[in-house]
């Protein structure tokens, strides 16, 4: 009968243990949460009538990259459980500074992030500026490889939306956000343009969206033949940019001159075959007529993002070769002619010096 | 005349020493072989001084080859080549280097582009300059005398010939040889291009309007191109004929004096030379 008792209590424990939420005893963060924190109606009144839920999804935070860690870990003013005073907000830069020897996964980026319109603007103490966990989440952070992040690739577009959620329904309309709901994951979304903790105003000369700088951040997937030949998009656009009027003045300083975007639009960047893109033959006169004020639908009668030594450029090759071709027969045509002329030269002097 | 005194002095001179030495008297035979050896000698010498002095004078007679106007569109446009050549290289090879140092250090694109339409319209005013003057009774000489003939090829297969020792004369070139006449059709047909083409790049909204793009990148290809080969023909046959060549090194001036020396005339433009005489002799005869 002992027996049986003994087996009934052991059973019956293995039953509350692994029926309580996912901590045991012997998780230390258990006294944070079994009294309080793990209980989903734990709030606190912050104004007559509003409560701030101070429940914390344990599951949540067991499945994060923070597993490991204590709530006092990063919670570091709370030294007696339950705490007296409110803890202090903590911060993300308390780990994740660069030379952390404890070994945060530190990059300069958190650091980069002060720097940035976001970090710049909670500087000023804006309400709506986001801080890491606005992005990142609070207790739930997960890598961004973890489909379920948010900052996960294909929900970042959706995670930037939660405030600027008009360019949202811009960037879901254009080819990169169509892309990206048909599972494309390689299309581009928010922060392969704007980046993320970097992200500088385009007047910044740092800011990958700066006037300077507009080419090479396209370039990063646009001069990618594998991406680009994937989904059938041609490749040396960038290059053949760079090689034109508009490249070279924006390359040595002429800032409003044209780059990508000016033509191609942004967040709502469409097809040239769709009638609604400022690139579709019809609607070239007025793109361009943004800074060229006659521009006529004449400017859509020829190749765009020619480079003049490649046949895909029609007739401007065929210039390019005839010149080519002009140019070496005629330069190697007077120099060997100068170097005949001197020889007849110096056999004359000779002939003649000789009587 | 002096001379004859001359003469009979240094007759009588080596007589007396030749006497002096025989210890005789010399006979008349010996007498007139020392006058004809003593006149010879000095008509060697008088020639010799004569051929000097025509020598000299030929160094210094200079004939007008240009005429002022002629000089002055020759350096408006050299002026001109120069500052196009020193903004447009840099455009072109605008991935290079030596063009980054320049945009970056010296001057802006922005100045670039100032200079190069300031070289461009001293090119436009000096090609409208040279059409009216092409009008004026010299200025159609010159066109008469520029224009491609027949001899010209004939000339420049003789002048290979000469060359490659094939024949020991050089051929006999009128006012404008075959080689400067090549070089004028093709300055003319060079500004034309350049010119026209850059004219739509510089009036790109006017262009924009009333030509279709590709005409565009036509104009914009053919400036490129066509500026390449105008700064290597400038760098290899302009230089060789002008700097280089042993001829005129390190310059030939006439282009900015207007004036060739008569030596050279006759050198280098034997047909113009004898032409030129022949008019003189006629503009003597009453």
């Amino acid at each position: 009968m002992k027996r049986l008792i003994a087996l009934a209590v052991i059973i019956g424990s293995a039953i509350i243990v692994s029926s309580w939420p996912s901590y045991g005893q012997r998780d230390p963060n258990a006294r944070c949460l079994l009294e309080c924190h793990g209980k989903p109606d734990f709030k606190r009144e912050v104004a007559p009538g509003q409560f701030k839920s101070l429940y914390v999804d344990y599951e949540q935070f067991k499945a994060s990259v923070h597993k490991e860690k204590l709530c006092v870990d990063c919670h570091t003013d709370v030294t007696v459980i339950p705490h007296q005073r409110r803890p202090e907000q903590i911060h993300c830069l308390q780990c994740h500074y660069q030379g952390n020897v404890v070994g945060a996964p530190v990059s300069e980026r958190p650091e980069k992030y002060k720097e940035s319109v976001h970090g710049k603007a909670f500087e000023r103490g804006d309400p709506n500026a986001p801080d890491c966990k606005s992005c990142h989440t609070v207790h739930a952070v997960r890598p961004p490889t973890d489909p379920l992040s948010p900052v996960y690739r294909a929900n970042i577009p959706k995670t930037c939306a939660s405030c600027h959620v008009e360019i949202y329904t811009e960037y879901l309309e254009g080819v990169h956000g169509q892309a990206l709901r048909n599972n494309v994951l390689e299309s581009a979304v928010c922060s392969d343009c704007h980046r993320e903790h970097d992200l500088f105003p385009p007047d910044d000369p740092r800011s990958s969206l700066h006037p300077q700088n507009v080419a090479n951040t396209c370039a990063r997937c646009h001069t990618d033949v594998k991406i680009m030949e994937r989904r059938g998009v041609p490749v040396k656009q960038v290059e053949a940019f760079k090689k034109s009027f508009h490249g070279i003045a924006i390359e040595f300083g002429i800032l409003r001159s044209a780059n990508c975007v000016s033509c191609h639009e942004y967040h709502k960047i469409l097809s040239s075959r769709d009638p609604r893109s400022p690139i579709h033959p019809l609607n070239l006169a007025q793109t361009c007529g943004q800074c060229h004020p006659n521009a006529s639908s004449n400017v859509a009668r020829g190749r765009f993002h020619i480079i003049p030594s490649d046949p895909d450029a029609g007739i401007v090759f065929w210039v390019y070769e005839f010149y080519r071709w002009l140019t070496i027969v005629m330069t190697a045509g007077f120099i060997f002619y100068i170097v005949l002329d001197l020889y007849g030269r110096w056999r004359h002097a000779r002939r003649s010096s000789h009587g | 005349m002096a001379d004859s005194g001359n003469e009979e002095r240094l007759v009588q001179e080596l007589q007396r020493e030749l006497e002096h030495e025989l210890a005789r008297p010399l006979d008349d035979a010996e007498l007139q072989r020392i006058k004809e050896l003593v006149r010879a000698q000095l008509e060697a010498e008088l020639r010799a001084k004569q051929r000097r002095a025509a020598q000299e004078k030929e160094q210094e007679e200079y004939f007008v080859r240009f005429s002022m106007n002629f000089c002055l569109q020759h350096l408006v446009l050299a002026i001109g080549v120069i500052l196009l050549t020193i903004t447009g290289l840099p455009i072109k090879f605008h991935d290079s280097a030596w063009a980054e140092f320049i945009f970056r250090n010296i001057w802006s694109l922005e100045v670039n582009r100032v200079i190069h339409r300031v070289g461009a319209s001293l090119l436009m005013l000096v090609s409208v300059w040279h059409i009216g003057w092409l009008m004026t009774r010299e200025g159609r000489r010159e066109l008469r005398e520029l224009l491609p003939r027949v001899k010209d090829f004939w000339d420049f297969i003789a002048n290979v010939k000469f060359m490659l020792g094939l024949s020991s004369e050089r051929p006999r070139f009128g006012r404008y040889s075959y080689s400067e006449k090549f070089e004028y059709w093709a300055l003319v047909w060079g500004t034309a291009v350049m010119v026209l083409s850059g004219l739509m790049l510089w009036f790109h909204r006017i262009a924009l309007a009333y030509l279709p793009k590709y005409i565009f990148d036509v104009a914009l290809q053919a400036h490129s191109g066509e500026a390449l080969l105008a700064i290597l023909a400038l760098i290899t046959w302009h230089m060789y004929h002008a700097h280089l060549n042993p001829e005129v090194f390190p310059m030939n001036m006439t282009i900015f004096t207007g004036k060739i020396s008569k030596k050279r005339l006759m050198e280098e433009h034997p047909l113009e030379y004898e032409q030129i005489m022949r008019e003189r002799a006629e503009a003597e005869q009453p």
